[in-house]
């Protein structure tokens, strides 16, 4: 073997070795690199690992908060609206009681109409109070209040009527011979309540608003006319899922200040069984809207007749009227009733407008006995005599008719 | 939710007031005065669109004259609010009244007794 001759081949020899030496050196690297890249990798894979792990944590976490959220959003409305149904239940009972009071006063001082004009705005006013605080009460899952008795659907509408502000520009037209259960009265009435107030809120001032009854195969209808501008898609479908709710309605949902006529009304109208829908176009362009009282809620019992309690509040002049005597009466002042004359059998003598008056079965005006009437009404004056003298003069007298009637008959006698 | 034993009475009357007259003014007391008697004139029938109030004055009167106060008391209804519906009818002619008879002339009754006394003394 030679030798490599000549620097040429000396220089390729060390070019070679050093090729060689990078090469392996390379090699090396390219081991450590791929082992580095292998553990990042594995790391890689823990690390995403772990991702999907804390994933699955965070969507449990995010949904017990959501279902903890709504359940602490459940309690605090619940809890909201327990506290306002308690405290409106007491605002309805005042409401009910200075109604009653106001309707005393009505009465009492109806001859004034002054006093009544100013009694009835009150009572107006009133009235919408009442009409507000059923409707929150209904809203917080509380109830109406209760009538004991029914009323006739006329009667329900103008009791609706009277709950709104601008009840003048409402008509009722048609009376049917049905009357509303006792439980559904004051259902109907605060659903009709809030639908006249809003076809009166949403239509021209001065325009009218037409309540008409209309009884149906399955019931009675009560068709509310507006002249406004109608309700477009949005409003009619809001109204529509209101009307017909699936779930309880939140309060805080019905914005500020609260529009909760539907809700009330859907409300009502699910619990107590009749329909409401307001998806129709009255003739005049504005809103109809309908409730339908099915058969189960309406009776034929006539309502009661107005209550006649009302005389000794109702006529408080009483004693300033003079009262009139028939002066035959004059001779009874002993404390005996002396009885009043039927006013149909003698009219001329009906002249008593202070009596007690009661009524027939029937409905009629029934007069009662009544204490005597003179023309001296100031107090009645010690007896002159004494009881025993009076008894003495009466046994004198008939003693005088006795012997009197004696007489006749001896002389009757004398004649035969 | 409140069980329905636990519902509140309502007490209240049902129809307002302001609601049978209209929301209209209401007439003058003197107008029709607490004992001004009213009737029905004869061979009347009542409107068909009657209001249920109308129809029982209708009822109440056609029996015979009564006076303004007792129409207001049988139909529980304040005085103000009767002479309202009684003018209407009054206006429409179905209306027959009568105005109050004269307070009698007060005798004094000491001065009665007295002559009766009297007579008793002389002739009793």
């Amino acid at each position: 073997m030679t030798f490599p001759q000549g620097p040429v081949t000396w220089a390729l020899v060390v070019v070679a070795l050093v090729a060689v030496g990078a090469v392996l050196r390379a090699r090396a690297t390219n081991v450590k690199l791929r082992r580095h890249h292998a553990e990042l990798r594995q790391e890689r894979d823990a690390l995403l690992h772990q991702r999907d792990e804390l994933h699955v944590v965070h969507n449990g976490l995010l949904q017990r908060q959501s279902t903890e959220l709504a359940e602490v959003r459940k309690d605090a409305e619940e809890e909201t609206k327990a506290v306002l149904k308690a405290a409106v239940r007491t605002l309805q009972g005042l409401a009910d009681e200075q109604q009653v009071v106001i309707e005393k006063a009505q009465r009492k001082y109806g001859d004034d109409p002054g006093i009544l004009a100013d009694l009835m705005a009150m009572d107006h006013a009133n009235s919408q109070f009442g009409r507000r605080a059923q409707g929150i009460a209904v809203l917080c899952g509380g109830w109406l209040g209760r009538r004991e008795t029914v009323a006739s659907v006329f009667d329900v509408a103008r009791s609706a009527q009277g709950r709104i502000r601008h009840f003048d520009r409402v008509r009722v037209n048609g009376q049917v011979n049905f009357s509303v259960v006792s439980r559904a009265v004051e259902p109907v009435a605060v659903v009709l309540a809030e639908l006249l107030a809003n076809a009166t809120n949403y239509s021209a001032p001065g325009t009218p608003v037409e309540i008409n009854i209309q009884a149906v195969p399955t019931g009675v209808c009560l068709i509310v006319d507006d002249a406004g501008l109608g309700m477009g898609q949005e409003e009619k479908d809001r109204a529509a899922a209101l009307l017909s709710p699936q779930a309880a309605i939140s309060v805080s949902s019905l914005g500020i200040p609260p529009q909760f006529g539907f809700a009330v009304s859907g409300m009502l109208a699910a619990r107590y069984g009749f329909r409401v829908s307001v998806d129709s176009v009255s003739p005049y362009g504005g809103v109809r809207a309908v409730v339908l009282i099915p058969d189960e809620l309406l009776t034929t019992e006539a309502p009661p007749a107005a209550p006649a309690e009302a005389p000794e509040t109702a006529l408080p002049q009483t004693p300033q009227v003079q009262p009139v005597r028939q002066p035959e009466q004059w001779q009874a002042p002993a404390p005996a009733p002396t009885p009043l004359f039927p006013p149909a059998q003698q009219p001329d003598t009906a002249t008593q407008p202070l009596a007690q008056i009661t009524t027939t079965a029937g409905g009629l005006p029934k007069r009662r006995r009544k204490s005597p009437v003179s023309a001296v009404p100031s107090a009645e004056p010690e007896p002159v005599r004494s009881n025993e003298e009076t008894a003495s003069r009466l046994g004198a007298f008939q003693r005088g008719t006795r012997s009197g009637r004696d007489t006749t008959t001896t002389e009757g006698t004398e004649f035969q | 939710m409140t069980a329905p034993g636990e519902e509140q009475q309502v007490s209240s009357g049902f129809v307002r007031s302001y609601v049978i007259t209209g929301g209209r003014g209401l007439p003058d007391a003197d107008d029709l005065s607490l004992v001004t008697l009213v009737t029905l004139a004869p061979d009347r029938q009542p409107p068909p669109s009657a209001s249920p109030e109308v129809r029982a004055i209708w009822e109440l009167c056609s029996g015979g004259y009564l006076s303004v106060a007792e129409v207001a008391g049988h139909l529980g209804l304040p005085v103000g609010v009767a002479r309202l519906l009684l003018q209407d009818l009054n206006q429409q002619g179905h209306l027959l009244r009568r105005k109050a008879p004269p307070p009698a002339q007060l005798v004094d009754r000491k001065i009665l007794e007295e002559v009766l006394h009297g007579l008793q003394v002389r002739f009793g």
